[in-house]
């Protein structure tokens, strides 16, 4: 319960703490979440769940208020509230307009972050889903660029469109079952086309989140509109809802139309792969590169999670983490540039690892990690998701695999092209301790689970047995 | 102690010299972070000849287990086995010589102590490579020496002219070796799906004892995905374009990476993986012909190169197809042969070039030395010494290992023998116009240049002077039989007893009249061009032309045969053309464009509606009555 109590109350905290404390407030709140999520996470035996709350309770219309976690779920709320207090800590040296607010929002996001993960009724799932979206749209719209009115409007329309889709899918199968908790929408047998209806509304969410070609034109404006802190939430943890709920709910609850959909999503995903991955490659705004750079890594983990198996499972998993560490670490990055520079263009930066070469150094790091080379974490994630595509499909697993060559061209061009060169003129301060801790802590993440990723499988593999177990006893089709 | 501790010792302490200098070199003086390095580096040749001494059968080492799923089990083992302690060897025991130059040649640099670590790093990553006891721990160093030869291309990152040109010839390099990375990787999902195991030991004893051999099919792509991952690293024919380029770096880099050890990292996959390639005899071909072709198309561009380093980068690329000539012909020790004995004097003659370099105050231009000789002597003599090494002169170990290489040749094919004997001439050709070039006649630089120059301190110095005794006495690893009865081939069969798959190959040796006819024909040979381009470049004076004078051939070579360019109009530019079409077209007109019209149009309905809640409650009603009314009619006409 604590989970949900205290981002909820710092958030409140925060909303209304004298200005100067804010920042800190909000940042022991995060840090808070995290030894209470990490005090969990000892206790939890893999492989089984915990339920949070269950009333025993079942509404008139078959709400039933089920909230819990088994591995899965627990990873990606430990995942959550690594990534938040880190986003807040990188942001202490900067100044939005309203402090209060700001913090508030961040830690609502949590609050409903933690929520969608632990979410075992397809209601309770719907409204934390949706409620992301308020604390994301406000805090882009508060504190981002002045202009992107526009295309935070159309991110939301693009999003709120998606989520109806989903809603619907809900609803048709809802009727079906005896309430909406996931192991009765699980059990649900649904004939191929509905079937194909149903994961078809809940794609449509998932895709555009994610987002997945060609769903995915609001995300490269929206990134770059956004303030640092929202690119970070945006990227590092909102899209992995989306991947989240692909694993958790698209696929079992109509497992009947993976055979059907899954060629439909690899292919959207591999078109991502490459197009976006082309796309970057003559980019000048480093931003824009980066939020091309996610797009291309992020249907690499679509196309895997398709596949549905142990080892494309167990690597998405291992990837999900890989490209949150590394996403908020490049938009760190950016955002240094962006703020020291004024500017987001790359062709205007230049000379700067002379000046400062720690941020030059923690910037290689990120930057070598995005590039998935050995001791981080990326490497196995990559290595396992390629090899499931290929061996789905040998030319599919070869045109996904040139995201090795692309994502090298790509990221060494960005930084090479700001970072390098003759010394600026322009006057650029090094990291601060916050930014420098921030740096430090997610290159850490990534070279730890680079070198032992084994532990984030032996965390989520027994409930990843568990779920294939689940679809397999209720809907007689072996995957 | 054991040999397991020993190995983990051999490992730990490049690695320990890299994160104390990593962490603390910034604080420390310069003496103290060169010194650590290099001593490491020593500590770990030390140690890699005591556990080649004790070694007799093949040890594993199990470290821990990276992965463990129902399809795959990614082990962090190693394996010590005869190829494996004699890259080792190679690796440490160059590697030493290296640091121990790099004190003096880095001395003056301000990132001294980044240099060291990545070197150190470096070392670490290759010793993964070489010792790693499957496909993935191959690709895990495979990938980590990559990323140390990125950051030491472009170390100079941020120099004032260069620095942006250094970091284009690292990500260059990178890329190209990831392009040969995607056949490495597919290699190893086949043999993944195909054995279920990437494991050398489990491989070997499917194939050689239990006999599990797949189809031919599946054998040629396996070994031709290996290939193509070597042709990456290798710099092979097509993706050999980097490896010029990265003479970016500084010259110890050039040596240790980029001519002795890393580039040789595709020469030891084949020997690791021979039994795969034996039963591939159409990849075997493939690799002759790649590699013949590579040899002559870099000898003939290193003709007429002006910048000592590219001279001797491409005449790297040029040994690496010989190399490849001898893997193609199933002659594994032969090449395992010429890798130690090129790791020897191309080691030397990088070093001497950067003694030169050094003595020349960054200058790199040949056509700007000349009569060197007497200025720096020691460098001289021992930049001779390389240069007959690698031109074959005899009794030198570059005359025996190439004679290997050639003496398979015959055997295999007489018109492979010629075309090889034809790159071994151009090799002895372009090597000695250089070395006549940068060290007799008159000096052709700058007054204030002649006044810098300056033999090069003994910490420099040594290294050359070690390396050209090893240049020199390389050849008695492997003696050919014609001289003594026994002690002959003792390369050879020491790699054949301890390592998978070399003990069924059965070589061949050239009777004693032919093997001399052989020889003799080489000496002749050497010994005729040496002549002849003394009398050309010290007796005539020849000198090099500046490059707006060449025409023909000449332009040609000099041109480097124009890849560069034609990879750019092939693969760069359509690429990026793509790239910023996407962009333009599909991004931006198409899909962005269609978005707002669909949110423009709820925009509008939103609008539209809006205007329904007029507030006034007779609209509402007529709104209720023609429900009503429509209701009515639906019914009536339903019935």
């Amino acid at each position: 319960m604590e989970l949900y109590l205290i981002p909820l109350v710092f958030a409140l905290v925060a909303a209304i703490s004298p200005k100067n404390m804010v920042k800190y407030i909000g940042l022991a709140g995060a840090v808070a979440t995290l030894i209470a999520t990490v005090l969990k996470a000892m206790a939890f035996q893999t492989g089984s769940t915990v339920l949070v709350y269950d009333p025993e309770l079942v509404s008139s219309f078959g709400l039933t208020f089920k909230m819990g976690y088994d591995g899965m779920g627990l990873f990606m709320v430990l995942l959550t509230n690594v990534i938040v207090p880190i986003i807040l800590l990188s942001n202490l040296n900067r100044k939005v307009a309203n402090e209060r607010g700001f913090n508030a929002m961040v830690l609502l996001m949590q609050f409903a972050l933690v929520g969608v993960f632990t979410a075992l009724d397809g209601i309770l799932f719907y409204v934390f889903w949706e409620l992301t979206l308020v604390p994301i749209f406000l805090i882009a719209l508060w504190y981002g660029a002045t202009d992107s009115k526009k295309s935070l409007i159309k991110f939301f329309i693009y999003t709120f469109v998606g989520s109806l889709a989903m809603l619907l899918s809900l609803m048709a199968l809802g009727t079906q079952a005896a309430d909406f908790s996931h192991e009765s929408l699980v059990a649900v047998q649904l004939t191929a086309k509905s079937a194909c209806w149903i994961m078809g509304g809940f794609f449509l969410a998932f895709a555009i989140k994610i987002p997945l070609f060609p769903f995915h034109t609001w995300q490269p404006a929206t990134y770059t509109n956004a303030p640092m802190a929202g690119t970070m939430l945006l990227s590092g943890l909102m899209l992995k809802m989306a991947l989240f709920g692909m694993i958790r709910w698209m696929i079992p609850l109509a497992p009947e139309a993976l055979g059907e959909m899954q060629f439909l999503v690899i292919t959207l995903g591999l078109i991502g792969i490459v197009y976006a991955a082309i796309i970057a490659i003559k980019q000048n705004d480093i931003k824009r590169i980066f939020a091309f750079a996610s797009i291309s890594h992020v249907g690499l983990i679509a196309a895997g999670i398709m596949l549905f198996n142990t080892d494309a499972l167990s690597a998405a998993f291992v990837q999900l983490l890989n490209h949150s560490l590394v996403a908020v670490g490049l938009f760190l990055a950016a955002g240094i540039l962006e703020d020291r520079f004024g500017s987001r263009d790359i062709t205007q930066m230049g000379g700067v690892a002379k000046v400062a070469p720690r941020f030059a150094f923690w910037f290689a790091v990120i930057a070598f990690a995005s590039v998935s080379v050995p001791f981080t974490s990326g490497f196995i994630g990559e290595f396992l998701l390629l090899k499931g595509l290929y061996n789905y499909n040998w030319v599919v697993g070869l045109i996904a695999a040139t995201t090795l060559v692309f994502g090298a061209v790509y990221t060494f061009r960005a930084y090479q092209v700001s970072m390098n060169g003759a010394a600026t003129t322009h006057p650029f301060k090094d990291l601060s301790w916050n930014e420098t801790l921030a740096f430090f802590l997610i290159a850490m993440m990534i070279v730890i689970f680079g070198v032992y990723p084994q532990a984030i499988i032996n965390f989520v593999g027994p409930s990843l047995e568990n779920l294939k177990g689940l679809i397999q006893a209720s809907n007689n089709i072996v995957q | 102690m054991a040999i397991d501790k020993l190995i983990l010792l051999i490992m730990a302490l490049p690695l320990l010299g890299a994160f104390v200098n990593g962490t603390a070199g910034k604080y420390l003086p310069k003496k103290i972070v060169g010194t650590l390095a290099t001593l490491v580096m020593f500590a770990a040749f030390g140690l890699a000849l005591m556990v080649f001494n004790r070694l007799h059968d093949t040890q594993i080492i199990h470290l821990f287990q990276v992965l463990n799923l129902d399809s795959i089990t990614l082990n962090a083992r190693l394996q010590v086995d005869s190829l494996s302690i004699w890259m080792t060897l190679v690796v440490t025991g160059v590697g030493a010589l290296i640091h121990l130059f790099s004190m003096g040649y880095m001395s003056h640099d301000k990132g001294y102590y980044k240099f060291f670590t990545y070197l150190n790093l470096f070392i670490f990553a290759m010793l993964i490579l070489v010792l790693g006891s499957n496909y993935f721990m191959l690709f895990f160093g495979w990938e980590g020496v990559g990323i140390c030869s990125y950051l030491l291309i472009g170390f100079h990152y941020s120099d004032l002219e260069k620095g942006m040109l250094n970091s284009i010839a690292a990500r260059k390099a990178f890329i190209m070796n990831r392009i040969g990375d995607l056949g490495l990787l597919v290699a190893l999902f086949l043999i993944l799906n195909q054995f279920g195991t990437l494991e050398y030991n489990e491989l070997a004893d499917r194939i050689l004892v239990d006999k599990l051999i797949p189809s031919d099919w599946m054998m040629l792509g396996i070994t031709l995905m290996l290939f193509i991952g070597a042709t990456g690293k290798s710099a092979q024919i097509p993706l050999f374009t980097w490896l010029p380029d990265a003479m970016a770096g500084p010259t110890p880099v050039s040596a240790l990476i980029h001519a002795a050890t890393m580039v040789t990292a595709g020469i030891f996959l084949v020997v690791r993986s021979n039994y795969l390639f034996e039963l591939a005899p159409t990849t075997q071909d493939i690799m002759l012909y790649v590699g013949l072709a590579t040899s002559l198309v870099a000898a003939f561009i290193a003709m007429r190169q002006n910048d000592i380093k590219k001279v001797l980068a491409y005449s790297t690329v040029s040994q690496l197809g010989l190399l490849f000539v001898a893997l193609g012909m199933g002659a594994y020790t032969a090449a395992i042969f010429h890798v130690t004995t090129h790791a020897f004097f191309k080691a030397l003659l990088f070093l001497g070039s950067g003694s030169v370099i050094h003595a020349m105050s960054d200058e790199q231009d040949i056509r700007k030395m000349g009569g060197l000789k007497k200025f720096i002597p020691i460098t001289h003599l021992t930049f001779l010494i390389g240069t007959l090494a690698i031109a074959g002169f005899p009794l030198l170990s570059g005359f025996y290992s190439k004679d290997e290489i050639l003496a398979h040749a015959v055997m295999h094919n007489g018109v492979i023998y010629a075309v090889l004997m034809f790159s071994v001439a151009l090799t002895a050709i372009y090597m000695f116009r250089m070395y006549f070039l940068v060290f007799h006649g008159e000096f052709r630089g700058s007054a204030e240049a002649k006044h810098h120059l300056h033999e090069s301190p003994l910490n420099m110095t040594l290294p050359l002077i070690v390396l050209a005794i090893l240049s020199v006495f390389g050849g008695l690893l492997n003696l050919p039989g014609l001289f003594f009865e026994k002690g002959t081939h003792w390369l050879s069969h020491f790699l054949e007893h301890n390592t998978r798959g070399l003990e069924l190959i059965h070589s061949v040796h050239l009777e004693t009249s032919q093997a001399m006819l052989l020889m003799g024909s080489a000496v002749v040979m050497t010994i005729c061009i040496l002549i002849a381009s003394f009398v050309v470049y010290v007796k005539r004076g020849s000198l090099a032309k500046a490059d707006s004078e060449l025409t023909g051939w000449e332009l040609a070579s000099n041109k480097k045969l124009y890849f560069d360019e034609v990879y750019n109009k092939l693969f760069v530019q359509p690429i990026e053309w793509i790239g910023k079409m996407s962009h333009q077209v599909i991004e931006v007109a198409v899909l962005n464009k269609s978005i707002s019209v669909f949110t423009t149009a709820i925009g509008k309905t939103g609008d539209l509606v809006r205007k329904w809640q007029t507030g006034y409650v007779s609209n509402y009603l007529l709104w209720m009555v023609l429900g009503i009314v429509g209701l009515v009619v639906y019914y009536l006409l339903k019935f």
